[in-house]
């Protein structure tokens, strides 16, 4: 066994993605764009899987969130763990088909709502990858959420990489100091004691934020949060462009398409 | 001048304690005035300062008596938002009080929620004038302690508020930060008028910034004094656990009486009075007799051309350290100094085993940390982290010290913890929670569960950070103490006593390479790589080198020592 410093595949990597999904820093086309914009071209790619059972326009709508996923530039993390489960759920379908004496259809129907779920999936993944919090909290504003609701967004964000720090630093500590032990069939044993490790990570972690979370609500306070007369200056720095419009107006040329190809070349 | 803070008769208690917090406080503070609010722990200070923003009483309701005006505005009849256009405060644990993304934001969050049209305006000027402008668009967890901590002030500088009070400023940057903090609020004091009302326990930064002090003490103010005249009360300072500068305390031990606020000064003094201690000090003889030892002593842990580096958020690897190569022998007790980023926490982690080197190798204690799992390491060194209550694990400091050696099945384990505990002299407090400590506590229970890991290597990170002094002094005491029963100790820290007082070797990281590994007294005498590494030698080895004593006095003992031999000196 020889240790040695990953780039891939380990805790920090995991972070790094993270943070990276979180705060939108590779860039992509949708990240230049309104948030309000990206938000509606999300909810138009969200609901319009739900309008057809033609497996054809499915294909196509599942095609058109699979080129913007690539346009948004999703990162390998969320893209891996979004394989994983879209490759899952087809097994799952086929065995579930064969073992209940299900035929051909139901496996195709199946599949079907795996696609369905897998192009949600994807357009989710697309906007929010492209979305960092500022952004997001300034558009769920401008779409008429509460205050509390956007700031919560934002604040949440801005948390996150200083509990997966914490987490980090508790998470070492349970490991170096308490009992080791054998590594186990294919490493089960460690595996386990890693998750408990997480459990018990929690108890400090929430003790160590309950006491800086006071200061920051204290804060909070006195910078006039609950004064609450920030909101129209908050909207008004939003605005439509070119890009947004072009973006939009293909996205819904691209669904019409798909809608057109189904209902000439139904499949299924 | 008129006055811009009046307390009058001031009492509050907080929900459900059982005594006032402020007993009958009246108190008048000037507008322009530049005032440091001092006092020991559990003095009320942090609570009179929330008494000017309004979170005491509105924020915090309690019992409250009397009356507190603000720039003529009654703090009971206003609002805590109508006061933030007033009062801004920025708090010791300044991180946590970013809530923002980007540091932009941050400093546009407190107008923008006011709806002041101007608020961009009002943010670039808040961050042009403590120069930050040009972090505007970094994430905030992306800032350096210092960088944070001067976003935090843009960020209550940006309402204009006509005062401004800072909790303990000190407590988490490094010396070199807190300095430019203190130089930005001198400079908003000068040029702005802010009022600025900082609690503070240095009494460095107290002569050399404030014009007043204020002495808390069991909730009330003592005096409120020019701070010349406070400096010269340095018994009462010391009664309440601010001691005096070492500079001061030289004096007295030259039976010399005055308050000098710098070491020229000081120096001055002592040339007029005709004290000079020039004969060799012990201490000076003891570091020989060391430095050969370690000599022959085995390895800890070797180091052989160690390279690291992380990866950033972009993707590009960010190289830490470079080439370094280190032995770490019994007996020694390593400081490892250097400016933010310089690698000090790099170096260390790798030292412990909890990384391993991009490339190098590392032996700690006979066994290559490549080779075995960092929880094994876990048996040969012993690292501390900078937070202690990052620390604690367990629902008591007990159990916390416990958990390594019962998870390594030790037979002794009982009798080990008593003895550690006992040590470090927190028996009682050992069934509490380790938070729930006071923070010279807190460090000492993180010495005790290192020490209960019986390791050949201690590693510290910053163990006398945030500490204020009479804590920090009695940690250094402590440490001392416990060399004894560990082979080495390597310490990264920024106090500059720490290093006097307690290192033997002191190794000097710069952009991740070691510039210097020298013994304390050569690196206080080597101006040019002090002025390198932006170092600040404590007062006494300042005072030391002004006036040629040799060899260098490292702590206050070493001065009196030299003081008392030259004096036989004269009497023969």
């Amino acid at each position: 066994m020889s240790r040695k410093t990953r780039d891939v595949l380990s805790v920090e990597w995991v972070k790094l993605e993270l943070i990276r999904t979180a705060y939108a820093t590779r860039g992509g086309l949708f990240a230049k764009m309104d948030a309000r914009m990206v938000i509606g071209w999300y909810l138009m790619l969200a609901v319009a899987p739900w309008l057809t059972h033609n497996f054809t326009t499915i294909l196509a709508l599942f095609a058109i969130t699979a080129v913007s996923a690539a346009l948004a530039r999703v990162g390998p993390l969320v893209l891996g763990l979004f394989l994983f489960g879209f490759l899952t759920d087809f097994l799952y379908a086929f065995l579930a088909a064969w073992m209940f004496g299900g035929d051909v259809n139901t496996a195709i129907a199946l599949i079907e709502i795996n696609l369905k779920l897998a192009t949600v999936s994807l357009a989710s993944i697309a906007a929010f990858v492209s979305l960092d919090p500022e952004k997001l909290s300034t558009g769920l504003l401008a779409l008429g959420a509460p205050e509390l609701l956007a700031f919560g967004v934002s604040y949440g964000y801005r948390m996150m990489p200083i509990l997966f720090e914490e987490f980090g630093i508790v998470f070492t500590g349970l490991r170096l100091r308490s009992a080791p032990g054998a590594r186990g069939f294919l490493g089960m044993r460690a595996l386990w004691r890693w998750g408990t490790y997480a459990v018990q990570a929690f108890y400090p972690i929430f003790l160590n934020t309950a006491k800086s979370v006071r200061t920051t609500v204290e804060s909070l306070e006195t910078r006039g949060f609950t004064a609450n007369q920030g909101r129209g200056l908050r909207i008004a720095r939003l605005s439509i462009g070119g890009l947004d419009v072009a973006v939009v107006a293909v996205t819904v040329a691209a669904v019409a398409v798909a809608f057109g190809l189904g209902a000439r070349w139904p499949l299924g | 001048m008129t006055a811009i803070i009046e307390l009058d008769r001031l009492s509050f208690r907080y929900p459900g304690a059982d005594r006032d917090t402020l007993r009958n406080v009246s108190l008048t503070i000037e507008e322009g005035d530049f005032v440091a609010v001092i006092g020991g722990n559990g003095s009320g200070k942090t609570t009179l300062c929330k008494t000017f923003n309004g979170l005491v009483p509105h924020y915090w309701a309690g019992e409250f008596a009397g009356e507190a005006r603000v720039a003529g505005v009654d703090t009971y009849e206003s609002t805590v938002a109508e006061l933030s256009g007033l009062v801004g405060y920025v708090y010791q644990d300044f991180q946590n009080q970013l809530v923002r993304p980007r540091v932009r934001d941050e400093v546009e969050f407190g107008p923008v929620n006011f709806g002041m049209e101007d608020f961009a305006a009002r943010g670039e000027e808040a961050m042009r004038t403590l120069g930050v402008d040009h972090l505007a668009d970094r994430f905030v967890w992306q800032l350096s302690g210092g960088q944070a901590h001067l976003t935090a002030l843009a960020s209550v500088l940006s309402m204009r508020p006509r005062i401004i009070v800072v909790d303990e400023p000190v407590a988490e940057v490094d010396p070199a930060g807190a300095h430019a903090l203190y130089e930005r609020l001198t400079q908003l004091n000068r040029e702005l008028g802010i009022t600025v009302v900082v609690i503070e326990h240095h009494a460095q930064f107290i002569t050399q910034y404030a014009k007043s002090v204020v002495l808390m003490d069991d909730g009330a103010p003592v005096w409120h004094l020019p701070a010349a005249e406070a400096a010269a009360r340095a018994d009462e300072l010391a009664a309440h656990g601010i001691p005096a500068p070492q500079i001061i305390d030289a004096c007295a031990a030259a039976g010399i009486e005055g308050a000098p606020r710098t070491v020229a000064e000081a120096a001055t003094l002592l040339r007029e009075a005709g004290v000079r201690p020039t004969g060799a000090s012990s201490a000076g003889t003891d570091d020989a007799g060391e430095g050969e030892a370690a000599e022959q002593a085995r390895p800890v842990v070797t180091a052989s051309s160690l390279s690291h580096g992380y990866r950033t958020v972009a993707g590009d690897l960010m190289p830490v350290l470079h080439d370094v190569d280190l032995t770490v022998r019994a007996g020694d007790r390593i400081a490892l100094v250097g400016g933010n980023g310089a690698g000090k926490s790099t170096l260390m982690r790798l030292l412990g085993g909890l990384q391993v080197p991009r490339e190098g190798s590392i032996v700690l204690d006979g066994v290559d940390t490549r080779k075995a799992s960092s929880s094994r390491l876990a048996d040969h060194a012993a690292y501390l982290f900078q937070r202690p209550e990052q620390m604690f694990l367990k629902d008591s400091v007990r159990a916390d010290v416990r958990l390594h050696p019962a998870g390594r099945g030790r037979e002794d384990v009982d009798a080990l913890v008593d003895h550690v505990l006992d040590r470090v002299r927190l028996t009682p407090l050992a069934d509490r929670d380790g938070r729930t400590l006071s923070g010279g506590q807190q460090r000492r229970a993180t010495l005790a569960i290192g020490l209960a890991m019986s390791p050949a290597l201690m590693l510290a990170d910053e163990p006398t950070a945030s500490l204020d002094v009479a804590s920090r002094d009695s940690v250094i005491a402590m440490l001392d103490e416990l060399s004894g029963t560990i082979a080495a100790a390597v310490v990264a820290t920024h106090d500059m006593h720490l290093v006097a007082e307690w290192a033997t070797r002191v190794i000097v990281l710069e952009r991740g390479r070691i510039v210097a590994d020298l013994p304390p007294r050569e690196l206080f005498a080597d101006d040019a790589l002090l002025a390198q590494a932006r170092l600040v030698p404590p007062q006494i080895v300042a005072l030391g080198r002004e006036l040629g004593v040799e060899p260098l006095p490292l702590s206050v003992a070493d001065w009196r020592d030299a003081v008392a031999l030259s004096g036989t000196e004269a009497l023969a």
